[in-house]
């Protein structure tokens, strides 16, 4: 059904999505619970900026990462001296791809935070918990279920980016070809048998991921309602 | 609401001054300046306007067959024209073999790079080629290398992109160490420097192919075709860089 | 002893307190708005101030010398109006939650709270009284230095009300935490309070003894509907044919009350009658089937709400009954201060804590 070099590529994609996934979500949800607390000025500018991967075409998000990491710039010589290079390497894939499902994560956790009922917070922290306590024990539990569905969306969303990530990886084949990059290439090469088989893995695999997502919601509305 | 749809429908269908007809011309990427040049000069003289479809010849190959309304297509190489051929878009009477061109190593300008021999392209580390499974540029760039042996060796360090250009912006950008572009491409660019030149003998040969589409009746597009083995414009390729073939 | 001498914050207007309160029960009371809930929060450490407020000999707060204990620290027990038991945990979940796992003050206090029962359950499937109870456990279950309860049994109906009020007052006297208890309501005040704070438009109107406090007119207090009248007493004995129990109330004045025979003889009651249920005379009454009739003097008429409630000074009582009346009653009455009146209330109106 697939060719070793297919599976390869799936695999591949499913971690790199899965590494990009994990590393977004401590900082998602840091963002998320700051934007749910702090209500000084400029957050609606600082919300408009975090969202902005959301909206703008990813080719054009793929072209500030090209030029913020290229060798050429300040950032990108300073890694390079340091043995670290990211553009056209499977560095970069996590990098587009964390980006693009950043905001996605950052929405649905900051909405599920705001929704923790602030007195709750408060009691937790009179009954002995400092603010991270509070955070694990009362606003994360309760806020359980919109957190899960961010990371979810955010992993699947991962597993489909492309503009980006072709912009700054490149469609190398065995470094950075995701499943995304996969079916470009072999329609771009004439093979559109192959990208049409691609193309219902990639199906697949969101399907079940946003197939589990829901029955793990379910499952967390029923325990907290029981 | 109604009267807006309408202003802009009727500003749509005002014919343009010198009304002439379209002609939608797919080309190789390496041929968009000369193209630009010379359609500029078809443009003032016939009346018509010339749209300038400039990408990978695989690519464009694809889309025509795909039902792009293409009226002339311009190939970096054979094997994408005959693949229309083949699909009955093309008809081999009407194919012209107008160019020719020559492979070059680039780097980037300011580095110090030397390769004396292509064996020296295995010290690059990333080498930008245009896609070399179907990309025309790139699949004269391999078929060079395996025809010298260096393939294998190097084809782990292949960087593919998506045309000849492409290829060549890597380079500029410098996250590449070099790149096997055409001598035009080369010249067009200021920040990088011909580090090689691949001897047109030991090279594979290089052909760019025209046609009109099969499908397209427009008179303009073979008008044009015909202009494009001109003499004008056999200047304006040499200019650029191009070998210009014996005509038929 | 409790010391406050703060400066909340709050919008518009800042709460000024400086008050000393002792460490057994104190009232807080004042209309809405007056500042009651924020005096809370910030001994709580939930809401920004400045000043000092020490409890016993702990510093929470001293601006002076850059002190700002956080809530974690001080070990203070907070139960809010809607007792704010966390929906995922169970009610056994909820009451350990701060316990830091020290059992036996977490069975203490689901004893005290008579709790057992209702361990397994999850917040939602709690009544209000039920859900008090698990809050007020949750808080005694961290040892705290001082309970901070914001309105407990506003929420409550007056049956409800009536069933945990003995909770606190259990654990006023078994456990002896001091607790700074916000009200509006003058009859749990009186039950539960050694000391009561009056506060209004964000500053101290008054401390003192609630008896003080409660009776003097003029005062920004709301007697709210419910329990206004709370009797301390003893059971004297159970007339079983009658179908009544004798008590005999704080002064010696008799009640009859309805058949409580679960009460042994001797044991101490608090006895609840609402002020709506004092039954007001300008003479003396003959015939009536109320069993309690008693001679009083009307102190101070006040106008709450709707009604007038009439301050009544017994003889040989300790603290004034409250009784409710219409003003068209007054009217008719020709009641005023200084005027003799006979008080009657029926068995069945009066209910045994």
């Amino acid at each position: 059904m697939l060719s070793r070099d297919e599976v390869e590529v799936v695999l591949f994609t499913l971690g790199v999505a899965a590494l990009s996934t994990i590393l977004i979500f401590p900082l998602g949800l840091g963002a998320a619970l700051a934007l749910s607390r702090y209500r000084g000025p400029g957050k609606g500018l600082i919300e408009t900026l975090l969202s902005l991967p959301l909206i703008l075409p990813p080719t054009a998000v793929g072209l500030l990462l090209l030029e913020a990491f290229s060798l050429r710039s300040p950032l990108g010589s300073w890694l390079a001296a340091r043995g670290i290079e990211i553009v056209f390497t499977w560095k970069a894939v996590v990098l587009a791809t964390g980006v693009m499902s950043f905001p996605l994560l950052v929405r649905s956790a900051r909405t599920a935070f705001e929704e923790v009922d602030p007195q709750l917070v408060g009691l937790a922290r009179t009954l002995g918990c400092g603010p991270a306590a509070a955070f694990f024990r009362v606003t994360l539990p309760l806020a359980g279920r919109g957190v899960l569905a961010g990371t979810v969306l955010a992993f699947a969303r991962a597993l489909g980016e492309f503009g980006a990530t072709v912009m700054v990886a490149g469609n190398i084949p065995g470094r950075t070809r995701t499943l995304a990059l996969a079916i470009f290439h072999d329609n771009q090469v004439g093979r559109d048998d192959r990208a049409a088989v691609l193309a219902g893995v990639t199906a697949a695999l969101a399907f079940v991921a946003l197939w589990t997502t829901e029955a793990l919601t379910r499952r967390l509305r029923r325990r907290a309602e029981a | 609401m109604r009267a807006a749809v309408l202003a802009v429908l009727a500003i749509l269908s005002i014919p343009r001054a010198g009304s002439g007809e379209d002609v939608m011309v797919f080309a190789a990427a390496s041929l968009a300046d000369a193209l630009e040049e010379i359609a500029r000069g078809y443009e003032q003289a016939s009346g018509n306007k010339v749209v300038l479809n400039v990408g990978a010849s695989s690519d464009l190959s694809r889309q025509i067959q795909a039902g792009a309304a293409a009226d002339l297509f311009f190939s970096a190489d054979r094997a994408q024209m005959d693949v229309l051929e083949k699909a009955g878009l093309v008809r081999g009477a009407d194919r012209g073999e107008l160019l020719s061109n020559v492979l070059v190593v680039v780097v980037p300008a300011a580095a110090s790079t030397r390769i004396a021999v292509p064996a020296d392209l295995t010290q690059m580390r990333r080498i930008a080629l245009a896609d070399p499974e179907a990309v025309p540029a790139g699949v004269y760039a391999r078929t060079w290398l395996e025809s010298i042996g260096l393939w294998p060796a190097l084809r782990d360090r292949v960087i593919p992109t998506l045309n000849v250009r492409a290829a060549l912006a890597a380079v500029e950008s410098g996250n590449v160490d070099a790149g096997i572009v055409y001598r035009t491409d080369a010249a067009l660019s200021r920040r990088v420097r011909v580090a090689f030149t691949v001897p047109p003998e030991s090279g594979p040969r290089i052909v760019y192919v025209v046609a009109p589409l099969a499908a397209s009746r427009k008179a303009a597009a073979r008008d044009l075709a015909r202009r494009l083995a001109g003499d004008e414009a056999r200047a304006v390729f040499e200019k650029y860089g191009f070998r210009v073939l014996a005509p038929r | 002893m409790i010391e406050v001498r703060v400066e909340v914050p709050l919008g518009a207007a800042d709460l000024r307190v400086e008050a000393g309160l002792p460490p057994a029960v104190t009232a807080v009371m004042g209309p809405s708005g007056a500042g009651k809930t924020s005096l809370l929060q910030a001994i709580a450490g939930l809401r920004r101030a400045r000043g000092r407020i020490t409890c016993g000999d702990a510093v929470f707060l001293d601006t002076e010398r850059g002190v700002d204990v956080a809530p974690e620290q001080r070990r203070v027990g907070y139960v809010p109006q809607d007792a704010g038991l966390f929906p995922h945990l169970t009610a056994l979940g909820n009451v350990r939650f701060g316990a830091r796992g020290d059992q036996a003050q977490v069975e203490t206090a689901i004893d005290t709270l008579d709790l057992r029962p209702l361990l397994d359950r999850r917040p939602a499937t709690l009544s209000g009284g039920e859900k008090q109870r698990v809050a007020l456990a949750r808080a005694l279950a961290t040892s705290p230095r001082i309970l901070l309860l914001d309105e407990p049994l506003a929420a409550l109906d007056v049956e409800l009300k009536e069933r945990v009020l003995p909770y606190l007052m259990r654990i006023r006297d078994e456990l002896r935490v001091p607790m700074l208890y916000v009200t509006h309501n003058v009859g749990e005040a009186l039950a539960l309070a050694g000391h009561v704070l009056l506060l209004r438009e964000r500053r101290v109107e008054a401390q003192g003894r609630p008896l003080d406090l409660l009776s003097s007119p003029g005062l920004s207090v709301e007697a709210a509907a419910g329990i206004e009248n709370l009797l301390p007493g003893r059971v004297v004995a159970h007339d079983a044919i009658g179908g009544v129990s004798r008590v005999e109330l704080k002064g010696g004045i008799p009640l009859s009350v309805p058949l409580a025979a679960a009460r042994p003889v001797g044991a101490p009651v608090m006895v609840a009658i609402r002020a709506e249920d004092v039954l007001v005379s300008s003479g003396p009454v003959k015939g009536l089937s109320a069993r309690n009739v008693y001679e009083a003097r009307v102190e101070a008429l006040e106008r709450t709400g709707a009604d007038v409630t009439l301050r009544c000074a017994l003889p040989a009582a300790p603290a004034p009954w409250l009784a409710r009346v219409t003003p068209a009653a007054v009217e008719a009455l020709a009641l005023k201060a200084g005027q003799p009146v006979w008080l009657a209330v029926k068995s069945h109106s009066i209910r045994l804590l």
